[in-house]
């Protein structure tokens, strides 16, 4: 069923640039998809939840048809890049480091209250660089424990630099986008500074976190490696894990549970945005209209273990209510990781 | 060992038939290597030695490369003191245990480096086979991890490798008359000095090439040193995918790679010469 829908998809794009429309099967279902037809690009595990909750919405509001690409973030980024002068994506999915990029390249058109309304009913702090992109989820970053090997669960931060879990901590590469939060909250924990500049002083950040490498069973780069120790009773915690993985796991039946520190929980990027040029304008809007609009919102934040970003949108069962939600400035991120993996390998290495 | 024959190869029609590989290595391999080299010495302001400079200077990465040579020499050591015996028996065992023992070395093959490394997780545990094993003679007080650890890097790298080392030796072992080491005895040589002086140099070659193969696959591994050790060990190989994949920074990654194959050939190639040199002045 996908798959035919990539074909057509793709034989049409080859038959426009031909100028040529003559394939007699498929030009029924050509010219009916030519009006109305939504091309998305996103991750490949957004697919899912893309042609179950967001399209039946948008297709039924809009007579329409969604075409769902799904890849990797930066695989949209180079398909924007590759067809700068004749876009064929309307609506990116991609991560917030990742749109940073395509708002330097002009590859992104902004998001404007008259196109998309529902934007008002957004959390403070997910609308990014004056409306290029906005945040249509937040997974949240707990502490993951195996409750058969932990009988209290962790309650800060803080928790994974007792000496008592010596070799039992499992933290996630810096590499791995979810592994900043450990970087950052290092650095609160250490200065006491609030949040948004704790996570400028990295220097500190980094002194505080070199000290839980006692600690440490291992930094992962794979993150299905990680939950195999911690299920196996191996390791004790995973900090930082991101709420989608561990409940999903949970769900499963693996003892795997998250914890919401005291401190807070931070906020992962799940951005969407315009394609500058893209062939939909209008619908592209009120796709990312919908979105964030409080039917899908309420779907999609429980089926995906996430937070909603639209504020009227009940949080799911399960989730944290109370907690404070750190978000992380991207362009920050973007402009020092290189050298903040350069030097976590010379801080952690072994 | 040193055969000189055929005074010019050049003209001989047989060098024909290298053809195919020949064109076949320049396509998929000489000329991506001479771009990936070509792609290190190309700055944003022309040809530079630059990256190679600054990777030099810096003492970290002094200890990636002595990381990454450490634990293939290991690996390559492991497989050599496991191997070398198992190749014997291997040659010297009856028709249907040759068969069994053939398949066992070669099957384990399809099962890819992902999959043991994941089984090797298990087994090198706190609460795994080896820890328990070593507890119950004594050995440990107490159960101890080997998993992310660089023993451990070791056990499961020489695991994977083992083949690439047992099979090029018990090639070269079929082909010894065992008659040689007999002759040996019956003019009094000792079993020690048969050993050092027939069967050794014999098998040399053999050697040579398992070396090789382990050497410069253990040298280059990337899967399984992120999942036995994680990111807290870096290798010049873990360095590369890191620069292509993650930072995207294709010049480092270029410059990494560059010095990883430099580092290798030499090595084989250093140790090929060596080898051949004590086999030769030996016989």
């Amino acid at each position: 069923m996908n798959k035919s829908k990539i074909a057509v998809f793709n034989r049409r794009t080859v038959l426009a640039a031909a100028g040529a429309a003559t394939a007699a099967l498929a030009a029924p279902r050509i010219l009916r998809a030519q009006g109305k037809e939504l091309v998305v690009g996103g991750a490949a595990s957004h697919k899912n939840f893309v042609e179950t909750i967001i399209a039946p919405v948008v297709e039924k509001k809009f007579s329409c048809k969604i075409v769902f690409e799904g890849s990797r973030s930066l695989v949209n980024l180079e398909k924007m890049q590759k067809n700068k002068d004749k876009q064929y994506l309307s609506v990116v999915m991609m991560d917030d480091p990742v749109m940073i990029p395509a708002v330097a390249e002009g590859l992104l058109d902004p998001l404007t209250a008259a196109k998309v309304p529902n934007l008002a009913m957004l959390k403070p702090g997910t609308i990014h660089m004056d409306g290029m992109w906005c945040n249509y989820l937040q997974p949240w970053l707990g502490i993951a424990y195996n409750p058969k090997a932990m009988k209290t669960a962790p309650t800060s931060w803080a928790d994974v630099y007792d000496p008592k879990y010596k070799g039992r901590v499992i933290l996630p590469s810096l590499q791995n986008t979810e592994g900043l939060a450990n970087l950052f909250m290092a650095s609160f924990l250490a200065t006491g500074k609030p949040m948004p500049e704790a996570q400028k002083d990295i220097d500190a950040g980094f002194k505080k976190l070199v000290t839980i490498k006692p600690n440490l069973l291992t930094a992962y780069t794979q993150m299905p490696q990680a939950y195999n120790l911690l299920e196996q009773g191996e390791g004790f915690m995973i900090s930082s894990a991101i709420s989608q993985v561990a409940l999903e796991r949970k769900a499963a039946g693996a003892p795997v549970e998250i914890a919401v520190p005291k401190e807070g929980i931070f906020a992962m990027p799940s951005g969407v945005a315009l394609v500058k040029g893209g062939p939909q304008p209008e619908l592209a809007a009120g796709y990312i209209n919908e979105m964030i609009g409080p039917e899908v919102q309420a779907k999609l934040s429980a089926a995906t273990y996430s937070l909603p970003t639209n504020k009227d949108t009940p949080v799911p069962a399960g989730a944290p209510t109370n907690a404070t939600i750190f978000g992380i400035d991207w362009k920050f991120v973007a402009d020092n990781r290189a050298d903040w993996v350069k030097r976590w390998d010379r801080d952690m290495a072994m | 060992m040193t055969t000189k024959s055929a005074p010019s190869a050049w003209r001989d029609p047989v060098a024909l038939l290298a053809a195919p590989a020949v064109l076949y290595l320049l396509v998929v391999y000489a000329f991506p290597l001479l771009w990936l080299f070509m792609k290190s010495l190309t700055g944003p302001g022309g040809l530079t030695i630059q990256p190679y400079v600054s990777f030099l200077s810096d003492p970290f990465n002094w200890r990636v490369v002595g990381n990454t040579l450490r634990v293939a020499a290991w690996v390559t050591v492991v497989c050599f003191v496991i191997g070398y015996p198992a190749a014997f028996a291997l040659a010297r065992a009856g028709a249907v245990l040759q068969a069994v023992m053939l398949v066992s070395i070669i099957l384990p093959l399809s099962v890819g480096a992902v999959v043991k490394a994941f089984a090797w997780q298990i087994v090198l545990r706190r609460d795994g086979i080896v820890s328990q094993t070593l507890v119950g003679l004594g050995l440990w007080d107490e159960p101890q991890r080997l998993l992310f650890t660089e023993t451990g890097l070791v056990l499961g790298a020489a695991n994977i490798f083992l083949p690439f080392m047992i099979l090029p030796i018990y090639s070269v072992v079929k082909l010894i008359d065992p008659r040689l080491s007999e002759a040996g005895a019956t003019l009094g040589a000792t079993p020690l000095y048969r050993f050092t002086h027939v069967t050794l140099p014999l098998t040399l070659p053999g050697i040579v090439s398992g070396v090789a193969f382990v050497f410069s696959m253990s040298v280059s591994m990337f899967v399984i040193p992120s999942l036995l050790i994680g990111d807290r060990f870096q290798t010049l190989a873990t360095l590369t995918g890191r620069s292509f994949l993650l930072m995207r920074n294709e010049q480092l990654g270029s410059t990494t790679a560059v010095i990883l194959l430099v580092l290798a050939v030499s090595i084989v190639v250093g140790s090929t010469w060596l080898a051949r040199r004590i086999g030769g002045s030996q016989t």
